[in-house]
């Protein structure tokens, strides 16, 4: 887990799993593409490591998104909740 | 690319070696390379430098103890290098071939191993000190003994690193190796 000075450690919740089965990456080749051993990223999936902002970018060009789309301070929802929504009823 | 300065090259071809040598050394004691097996290596290193402490101290009083150094110094030997070799050698390991989280491992286990050189050489530090101005003291068997302290110190802080990464690093996740 990355250093903190001083402070809680806040949690950084990510969606590396997801995306990296959504690509039909394992994580090796994943752990290639950013250049860092396997064992990290199942750390960072595992949330018993938080990256640096240098890895974080990394991770988020292999996927072509944003930082926010890949990591949060909060729980990410499943990513099928946002697959269909429901048309609002008509009054 | 931009010359390389005399550091540089150094950091460059260390690296190189030892990944050359990881690489060599990856299929080496396959079936000891598992947590559980780990730490009893780690237990067993630790508990033949608690000899060697033991036997160091009791120099002072039983000269022949010294002698207690030569098997424990076998085992130190077989124990020590087969935990470096599956636990990948983390502990001295050159910066350029680990990633972000192994450097904070490393660092944080370095940084504990440092801490435990200190106190635990002082102990000799002190018994040299406070001996020397007392008349009632062997001199020559302190001084060995001292000597011997220092060099147990000196092992047990530099091992330390490599068995607190050993002792805490997870199995492998199959997962890791699709």
């Amino acid at each position: 887990m990355s250093p903190v000075r001083r402070g809680e450690t806040l949690p950084i919740y990510n969606r590396i799993r997801v995306l990296r089965a959504d690509r039909g990456l394992s994580r090796s080749q994943l752990a290639a593409l950013v250049e860092v051993n396997p064992q990290t990223i199942g750390a960072l999936e595992r949330g018993d490591h938080y990256p640096s902002l240098d890895l974080a970018f990394r991770i988020c060009d292999v996927f072509g998104l944003p930082v926010e789309a890949v990591f949060s301070r909060t729980e990410f929802a499943p990513l099928s909740a946002g697959l269909h929504r429901p048309a609002p009823k008509e009054a | 690319m931009p010359a390389q300065n005399l550091l540089e090259r150094y950091e460059a071809r260390r690296t190189r070696r030892f990944l050359d040598n990881q690489e060599r050394m990856s299929g080496w004691l396959p079936t000891w390379r598992t947590r559980a097996r780990r730490r009893l290596l780690t237990v067993i290193l630790a508990v033949v430098l608690a000899c060697m402490f033991v036997a160091t101290t009791a120099t002072y009083f039983v000269p022949l103890a010294a002698l207690a150094w030569l098997p424990l110094t076998l085992v130190f030997l077989v124990t020590w290098t087969s935990l470096q070799i599956v636990s990948s050698r983390l502990s001295d390991a050159p910066r350029h071939a680990l990633d972000e989280r192994e450097i904070s491992e490393r660092n944080s286990a370095r940084s504990i191993g440092l801490g435990v050189a200190q106190v635990l050489v002082m102990i000799p530090i002190l018994a040299l000190l406070l001996g020397s101005t007392t008349d009632s003291v062997d001199h020559q068997d302190l001084a060995y003994a001292a000597g011997g302290f220092t060099l147990a110190s000196i092992l047990f802080a530099g091992c330390l690193p490599a068995m607190i990464l050993a002792w805490i690093r997870p199995d492998d996740d199959p997962e890791d190796h699709l």
